[in-house]
């Protein structure tokens, strides 16, 4: 370990993903990299624990399904990791469930579903314009005060080959794309769909993690976003613990340090550039950058609000992000028994959303701050593939608000406990006597473990205000963050949330790119 | 930590000031206009008569609608230097500073006068409503911030007799006051050596119950010394005359702007000298940064035009056909001899080019308009200064 007064090029705070992919590229680089970590362990979002012994099982985020293909092959990432695409089984109260697996859509028991074809050209169709989106996640931002000048115009190439390649699609697609894009989901998947498990997955896709319902604007482009990297689920084994781990490998393979259990008390700055950091244990160390995995909020108040113009400093304290998102793992007593569902299929991806309207609904009630009747789950369990004898729920419960009216107690945990096994059991009725533990996180739970703000998994609510060149805030969307050799790393900068890779990626290259470091 | 105020009941229309009723005796002409939604005199009698009693006697104006907010607090200081470009912290306890402060983009929001009244505390007085903006630069800053427009009344007794009439009203107190001092002369009763008019004058601020008193106390006392009421159209003529802006007339507080671009830097309104970029960050400290390097965009300058006729509103031409600005303020300086202006002139001119310019001044003669076309020389120091505004203590007249 380096002692007192060590020199570092760069001190990045907070070893999650994004952390790791910007420790990762700025090492590649050659630059001397320290990355600090508050918790006991690296990966933030994205950790594994043991819930029984040997028993491996993702703590928060449990699946990959935007981890960039760039990110993976810059970092070398792909002989670190080992993933399986999933399944998606919307489940059903009359076990008349329906499996979603690529192009193939049916029902559990194999026979034709009658709205498959309408559902995948709608999924289809949105998935095309998430690949013409796709490129904007691994650039900066475009300049918006760059003007007309040459430079500037370089920083609008992306945006401009995004118009050419609307403009290519033919004139149908293209007002098409402009239609949809800032509307609602609800209303596009009802326009070419019953309500019905279908409807109910594209509402739930659109909007995991998300202060936001199906109804609400936008959320046709948050499921663009969620497609972005062609939208395939996928299980990593071990638990996400283990695609942080890759990560953390990379990052320590490019020659940077990691420390788990020290947290950065500020910034510190001098003639307005940053010198270094001072940890909690008042150590300080020198660097010529800092940056920060952390929240907008909480990374400017590492700097102190008086380095922030005040007009920055109101637009990042009223960034959105009401956490909505808890999880929620279950120990099994015995092997899991869905009825309706083969071993294979209960080893996918098992949603509980029936329908759009039922997605709606719990998010009415979520937004008012009550606990919803019915949460909407996104279950997986991954002990069913690894073929042994002890099994393990991992469910996502979603519309389970931050702010709950009464606040979160120990009371308040098991009333989110037993409405997860209440939901569960209404498609697996023999899950109430094969529970043997449960390890529920509530959105607070997960904001004190992972300091994520208000326990918002994207750390800002990915809503078309809070995108692009307003992500975190207007005029700071470029990764620098006010204080020359402050950078924004993590799902608060763009792209945004989700186990991508691409914000840590994007800032580390923003900030050798800036020349703070020469 | 911040507290919200209670909310006061709504007035509907131009709100008398605590000194109304003794204004509104002297209002000859019941001339009156709005002024941050109080009633406000425009004129008393004669505004000749005012202007010249500011030059040669005492003057007294009711300032009260002035906005007034009191930030006090264990950062207060921090939060001043936060929304100012200049350091407070080199201003002393008891000593008052004139400030402007900008947005993000460095352009000027408003202009004012900070007193300093403690170590922890300042009266900012200032022409636009700050109350909300001073909550956005206090935010994560531990300071109370009070709206005092209504809680403090204020006079401004200007004039080179200005003295004599405190002394005869039994604050001769005053006399070791140097210009920008202030104190509590009595319990209850702030005064400052400040002013509008670049005369001898004072500024006194009192609770509104005690405006009548305060009011006779210095009415009585100044009738030896010429004592006169003064309305805004003789202040305005003063303070063009001594170079003090007046924000929406010289320049647009960018707040009040909506179209881009219409927002100026301190360096562009001729106050680049008060902008200190050592004291650490204050608000649009890095773009102010980058216009100084980049040059200013437009210069705000004085004027000396020949002829007589008040250039208002003129295009400024150089060499006689292209526009480079306009004229902001004008008028014919009784005391300077000399037909004055500001005007905002795009850069080089006024800056690097400073010959060749003429203002293009339309006049309403019986009926018709003629045009004149007149040299205008750009002129560095303020048209009228006297050493007695400045003298302590200072003399009886």
């Amino acid at each position: 370990m380096a002692g007192e007064g060590s020199k570092f090029d760069v001190v990045i705070i907070g070893a999650g993903h994004n952390g790791l992919a910007a420790a990762a590229t700025l090492g590649k680089k050659g630059k001397r990299v320290l990355v600090l970590e508050r918790s006991g362990a690296i990966g933030g979002l994205a950790t594994s624990y043991e819930i029984s012994d040997g028993l491996p099982i993702s703590r928060h985020a449990h699946l990959a399904y935007n981890l960039n293909p760039t990110v993976i092959a810059e970092l070398g990432l792909s002989g670190k990791l080992s993933m399986r695409p999933l399944a998606t089984i919307m489940l059903s109260d009359d076990a008349r469930h329906v499996e979603i697996d690529g192009e193939t859509i049916r029902f559990a028991d194999g026979s034709a579903h009658p709205d498959g074809e309408a559902y995948k050209e709608i999924r289809n169709r949105i998935k095309k314009f998430a690949g013409l989106l796709a490129p904007l996640a691994l650039r900066s931002p475009p300049d918006p005060g760059g003007g007309l000048s040459l430079a500037g115009a370089g920083e609008a190439m992306p945006l401009a080959a995004l118009a050419l390649k609307l403009r290519l699609m033919g004139k149908k697609d293209m007002r098409d794309f402009l239609r949809i894009v800032l509307s609602n989901i609800y209303d596009l998947a009802l326009d070419d769909l019953p309500d019905g498990p279908l409807a109910g997955n594209l509402a739930a896709d659109a909007v995991w993690g998300a202060w936001a319902g199906p109804r609400s604007p936008g959320t046709v482009f948050s499921l663009m976003y969620r497609y972005g990297c062609g939208g395939a689920p996928l299980l990593p084994q071990g638990g996400m613990g283990a695609v942080a781990g890759a990560f953390a490998a990379a990052a320590r393979q490019a020659g940077a340090e990691i420390r788990t259990g020290v947290s950065a008390r500020r910034v510190l700055i001098a003639n307005d550039a940053v010198t270094g950091i001072e940890t909690d244990k008042g150590e300080k160390i020198s660097a010529g950058a800092v940056m920060s995995s952390a929240g907008a909020v909480q990374s400017m108040m590492l700097a102190g609000a008086e380095h922030f113009d005040v007009e920055a400093v109101r637009r990042i304290r009223n960034v959105r992000s009401k956490g909505m998102t808890a999880k929620v793992n279950i120990l099994l007593k015995r092997a899991p028994d869905i009825p309706g569902l083969s071993k294979e299929q209960m080893a996918g991806r098992l949603i509980a959303a029936p329908t759009a309207i039922y997605v709606e609904r719990a998010f009415t009630q979520a937004k008012y701050g009550e606990m919803p009747a019915a949460p909407i789950i996104e279950a997986v369990i991954p002990t069913l593939a690894d073929g042994g004898d002890r099994h393990a729920v991992s469910a996502i419960v979603h519309y389970i608000p931050r702010n709950l009216k009464g606040g979160w107690d120990d009371a308040a945990r098991a009333r989110l406990t037993g409405l997860t096994i209440d939901t569960l059991a209404r498609y697996w009725p023999d899950l109430r006597d094969n529970v043997e533990r449960v390890d529920a996180f509530s959105p607070a739970d997960i904001e004190n473990e992972t300091a994520a703000p208000g326990g918002h998994w994207h750390h800002a609510e990915l809503s078309i205000d809070q995108l692009l060149t307003v992500r975190p805030v207007n005029q700071l969307s470029r990764y620098a963050f006010a204080v020359r050799g402050f950078y924004l790393c993590g799902a608060s900068a763009h792209p945004g949330g989700d186990v991508s890779g691409a914000a840590g990626r994007n800032s580390a290259l923003q900030l050798l790119n800036d020349g703070v470091l020469a | 930590m911040m507290k919200a105020q209670t909310p006061r009941s709504v007035t509907r229309t131009l709100a008398p000031t605590p000194f109304h009723d003794r204004l509104a005796e002297l209002n000859f002409l019941n001339s009156w206009r709005g002024w941050n939604g109080f009633l406000s005199a425009e004129v008393f009698e004669c505004s000749e008569k005012e202007y010249f009693a500011i030059r040669n006697q005492a003057t007294l104006m009711d300032i009260s609608p002035m906005c007034k907010y009191r930030i006090c607090g264990p950062d207060a200081t921090r939060i001043v230097n936060r929304l100012i470009v200049r350091d407070i912290r080199k201003v002393k306890v008891g000593r008052v500073a004139y400030a402007m402060w900008c947005d993000e983009e460095g352009m000027t929001i408003d202009d004012g006068t900070i007193f300093r009244l403690g170590e922890d505390e300042y009266l900012l007085l200032c022409a636009k409503h700050m109350y909300l903006w001073l909550h956005e630069c206090a935010w994560g800053f531990d300071a109370a911030i009070t709206d005092e427009t209504e809680a403090l009344c204020a006079l401004s007794l200007q004039g080179p007799t200005a003295f004599s009439v405190l002394k005869a009203a039994g604050l001769e107190g005053a006399a070791s006051m140097k210009p920008f001092d202030t104190r509590e002369i009595e319990p209850g009763l702030r005064i400052s050596r400040t002013g509008y008019t670049g005369d001898l004058g004072y500024e006194l601020f009192t609770a509104p119950e005690n405006a009548h008193s305060l009011w006779d106390r210095l009415w009585s006392a100044g009738r030896q010394w010429g004592i006169c009421p003064t309305g805004m159209e003789a202040l305005n003529l003063a303070r063009l005359e001594t170079g003090f802006l007046a924000p929406g007339v010289d320049f647009q507080p960018v707040h009040l702007a909506l179209r881009r671009g219409r927002g100026r830097t301190p360096f562009e309104l001729g106050f680049g000298r008060l902008v200190d970029f050592d004291k650490g960050h204050f608000n649009g400290r890095r773009a102010l940064l980058e216009h100084k390097a980049r040059g200013p965009r437009y210069h705000l300058v004085r004027l000396d035009i020949e002829g007589k006729e008040p250039a208002a509103n003129a295009y400024v031409y150089h060499n006689g056909s292209k526009v480079v600005g306009h004229v902001t303020s004008a008028a014919w300086s009784p005391t300077a001899k000399r037909n004055i202006a500001f005007a905002e002139l795009e850069a080089p001119y006024g800056g690097a080019v400073r010959d060749g310019l003429f203002a293009e001044i339309f006049i309403y003669k019986e009926g018709a308009w003629l045009k004149r076309n007149k040299k205008a020389k750009v002129v560095d120091e303020p048209f009228y200064r006297n050493a007695r505004a400045r003298q302590t203590p200072p003399n009886a007249f």
